[in-house]
């Protein structure tokens, strides 16, 4: 198994019932075996892209190549991994790790497979339990075993860590991206969360808001990323977050935070001694 | 006799924990249940009492409860009780049978397929408004046999609940869930069997759950089109001939029947759901 090469060509896309176009005009190119992140603020369409990458979605122009390839429709050797862990609560937590194996007629790699997968993820000791009894963050190795399960080339992630607290979401930062080189598995990561883009990626393209354009794309070579203390690290995090500024017209950077934060707080001994006064 | 109920192990599983509080809990509500049902024979025997204090009306008086819980023992002893309740049970079972055939798959490209539920919805909330037994004469004449008109009356009557609880089971379905098995490549069949009917069996179950209700009340009405079995038929019989003991008997026998197959309908519900209370 090695990763994917995927190319976007030309894609832009408008809703069904939307007035203006989430994607327009989005060219890029994702290496084999290459972590990229996907970032921008809320409404950029960065997981649009992502769904028309991936299969799920068909742009109402453009292209897209794996390995030369035209996608037309999802398959599972290309898998995304959704924010919520989306688990089958019927089945146990081995079930639902061999379902892309049970779909695609390969029924007889479960029985190794599984186990191996189940290790991968840490969840060896889980194999019979009811998937509602996990926590979210097992609840998403779970999901992330499934995602491996049918050897994809390509790991789509749509903000999969969001939902988990800071511990359970760096230790699984960490573990996909192990996971992924190891196996050389092709990552394409959304996120609004940009320590995340620089712990997981090695590029970071920054999507500009309406329409979703490319506004930057941002190298992050970090040699260590296990130690988030070291000057690459705050650099790369500085840079991603200039970029991510630029495309959203917006000031995020620690001259412009204290001043906010004053603001807010000469505002509030007005606001309560306007409500003392109503009472 | 409450605390042998409790002790019942069928009992002890259906709850999710043990201990005194549990035990407690369960013979509590034994001892409603129990107090409803003394309430009930009450006013029944009240009622029997009125009859039988009323010269005018004392070719009743068997309805009481004394003369007809004893025609329930007799008819129960001497087999009648089956025989008059194997041929109703087996028509329910066939009309439920064809209503859940039909009902789970259409339900299910209702729910599915948006287009089929504007066209269909007028037209099925109208049907499903029509009385089942306003179809009696259509059915007498579509069918060679009494019994093929009265399996007709209980599935008409029997579908809506099932194929509205599947269509709106399917479209409460989390659509991540299909968006995760078609990346993962289900196939149409994958997708029916392995995703959709495990995601709404619990919706269907209290479809079936409530379209054995009304096909249990439509069937007594029904038996009394030509057959000579079954419940219904009894009733009617048993009127003509003027046995109110039997009379009353059958329709205890109808009503312990109708209630111990809402509870095994309940059971499997519970049994057989993935659904957590918390």
């Amino acid at each position: 198994m090695s990763g994917a090469h995927l190319a976007v060509e030309n894609v832009s896309h408008t809703y069904r019932r939307g007035q203006q176009k989430a994607l327009a005009n989005i060219n890029l190119e994702v290496r084999p075996e290459e972590a990229l992140a996907l970032v921008g603020r809320s409404g950029c369409g960065k997981s649009t892209l992502l769904h028309i990458m991936s299969g799920l979605l068909r742009p109402t122009e453009g292209r897209i190549y794996i390995d030369g390839l035209k996608v037309t429709d999802p398959s599972p050797n290309w898998v995304v991994m959704f924010q919520k862990p989306s688990l089958y609560p019927w089945m146990t937590v081995a079930q639902n790790v061999a379902l892309g194996l049970k779909f695609s007629r390969r029924s007889g790699e479960i029985a190794t497979r599984v186990p191996d997968l189940l290790s991968l993820v840490e969840l060896s000791d889980y194999a019979d339990r009811n998937v509602q009894d996990l926590s979210g963050g097992q609840q998403q190795r779970v999901a992330l075993a499934r995602s491996l399960a049918p050897r994809p080339e390509i790991l789509f992630l749509d903000e999969p860590f969001s939902a988990l607290d800071a511990f359970t979401r760096s230790s699984l930062q960490r573990d996909v991206r192990r996971i992924a080189k190891e196996l050389g598995i092709t990552l394409v990561l959304v996120t609004h969360d940009l320590p995340e883009a620089v712990i997981m990626a090695e590029r970071a393209v920054v999507l500009s808001a309406n329409p979703g354009e490319v506004s930057e794309i941002v190298e992050i070579d970090l040699a260590n990323r296990d130690d988030l203390r070291t000057p690459e690290y705050a650099a790369a995090r500085a840079r991603l977050t200039r970029a991510y500024e630029r495309a959203a017209g917006i000031h995020l950077t620690e001259e412009a935070a204290p001043a906010a934060a004053a603001g807010a707080r000469a505002a509030e001994p007005v606001e309560r001694a306007g409500r003392a006064a109503a009472k | 006799m409450s605390a042998e109920i409790a002790l019942d192990p069928a009992a002890m599983a259906a709850g999710t924990g043990t201990g005194p509080m549990r035990g407690i809990k369960a013979l509590r509500s034994i001892g409603y249940a129990g107090l409803g049902m003394v309430l009930l024979y009450g006013l029944w025997w009240l009622g029997g009492f009125v009859i039988r204090s009323n010269p005018s009306m004392a070719a009743f008086a068997d309805f009481a409860p004394g003369p007809a819980l004893d025609r329930l023992g007799q008819m129960v002893a001497s087999g009648e009780a089956l025989a008059m309740t194997l041929p109703s049970l087996e028509r329910v079972l066939q009309g439920m049978a064809i209503a859940i055939l039909l009902g789970v798959p259409t339900g299910i490209l209702i729910g599915r397929v948006p287009v089929l539920r504007e066209i269909t919805n007028i037209p099925f909330q109208f049907l499903r408004m029509i009385s089942p037994l306003s179809w009696m004469p259509v059915a007498v004449m579509a069918y060679s046999t009494w019994d093929g008109a009265i399996i007709f009356l209980i599935a008409i009557a029997a579908i809506w609940p099932i194929l509205f609880s599947t269509a709106a089971g399917l479209r409460r379905v989390d659509p991540d869930w299909f968006k995760v098995a078609r990346n993962l490549g289900a196939r149409p069949w994958h997708m029916l069997f392995t995703i959709i009917l495990p995601a709404i069996s619990q919706d269907i179950l209290t479809g079936v759950r409530l379209a054995l209700g009304v096909a249990w009340i439509v069937l007594v009405p029904a038996e009394y089109l030509g057959v000579t079995s079954g419940l219904g038929y009894s009733i009617n019989d048993a009127r003509d001939t003027l046995e109110y003991d039997r009379l009353a008997a059958t329709v205890i026998i109808i009503g312990i029947i109708g209630f111990t197959l809402d509870f095994a309908c309940q059971q499997a519900i519970a049994r057989l759901s993935w659904h957590r209370e918390d």
